[in-house]
């Protein structure tokens, strides 16, 4: 029965350092805040990003080809961050004339979306990221494509 | 085995699992955010619409930490059978994470356990191969000792 609670101690006195260190040392970083969004990142919600959607934005899917081909929101291009190099080539004229563009991938711990966006940044074209992403989107029930946009 | 090679086989493997462990842990305390992120990417306890990113955060902030400690305590052996016991569960924990994340076909190219900045080990079966092998170590420490000459350290 010692062992347990000596052990139990063990991992509640690392747990409170760890905090302790997270609030004080100046490293730590906010607990309730997804860790993937970075300082220049830009979120757009669900809600504002379907509004955004019917005038106009350009939206781009960041998972790999095969979920944007069974399933995308409509209108959106293919920009895969595994093969961003090759896919961005193919669209860059087109994301060139787009104002407003808007970037997401599988949601929650899905870090494709803010890679695509910061490249993008890189090269002169912002874009922002939807928050939640593909299951936001999905959830809140609005209009999505099977196949490739022509 | 007798009781003197017996002491020092635990000492040896206290250290080596104690450097370990606190090896292990070093990055991820001077970076917690980017061990967050690769927490993440196990899918296992968020974020997610239902808990949302405070308990992967949680977990990111504090494992280091509870990894450090129970390294130093393995390494200078002090309360070493209870680090162990830590260390044992925090393995098997790992070891069905990367396990999970195999099934699931989730590809964890760095699975956060040694650095979480540069190129890490990729989540996969070599890595319960060696996260076992650290199991097996620490599972031998969890057998008490017989003799007050084991607290004392090998004889010189």
């Amino acid at each position: 029965m010692k062992l347990l609670w000596r052990a139990v101690l063990i991992v509640a006195t690392g747990a409170g350092l760890g905090l302790t260190w997270n609030a004080a040392s100046g490293r730590g970083f906010a607990l309730e805040r997804n860790a993937l969004v970075k300082e220049g990142d830009q979120v757009v919600e669900a809600p504002q990003a379907r509004q955004r959607l019917e005038k106009g934005a350009l939206f781009l899917d960041a998972r790999p080809v095969d979920f944007y081909e069974m399933s995308h929101i409509p209108g959106a291009l293919p920009l895969p961050e595994e093969d961003f190099d090759r896919a961005f080539a193919k669209i860059e004229p087109r994301l060139r004339e787009s104002l407003d563009v808007i970037v997401y991938c599988a949601g929650f711990g899905c870090e494709a979306s803010h890679i695509v966006a910061r490249k993008l940044k890189d090269r002169g074209i912002p874009a922002e990221i939807l928050h939640e992403g593909w299951p936001a989107w999905q959830d809140a029930g609005y209009p999505v494509k099977p196949g490739r946009e022509p | 085995m007798n009781v003197l090679a017996r002491a020092s086989l635990q000492w040896a493997l206290g250290l080596l699992l104690g450097a370990v462990f606190i090896y292990a842990s070093w990055d991820k305390i001077l970076h917690p955010a980017e061990f967050a992120r690769i927490v993440y990417h196990y899918q296992l306890i968020g974020p997610s619409r239902a808990v949302g990113p405070l308990p992967a955060n949680l977990f990111a902030v504090t494992l280091p930490w509870i990894e450090l400690l129970v390294g130093l305590l393995l390494a200078s052996g002090l309360w070493r059978r209870e680090a162990a016991l830590v260390a044992a569960v925090m393995l098997l924990a790992f070891v069905l994470a990367v396990g999970a994340a195999l099934v699931r076909g989730i590809d964890i190219e760095n699975c956060g356990c040694f650095t979480v900045t540069g190129t890490g080990r990729q989540a996969g079966l070599k890595l319960i191969a060696g996260d076992l092998v650290l199991l097996a170590a620490a599972a031998a420490l969890l057998v008490p000792r017989r003799s007050a000459l084991t607290s004392a350290g090998p004889a010189t």
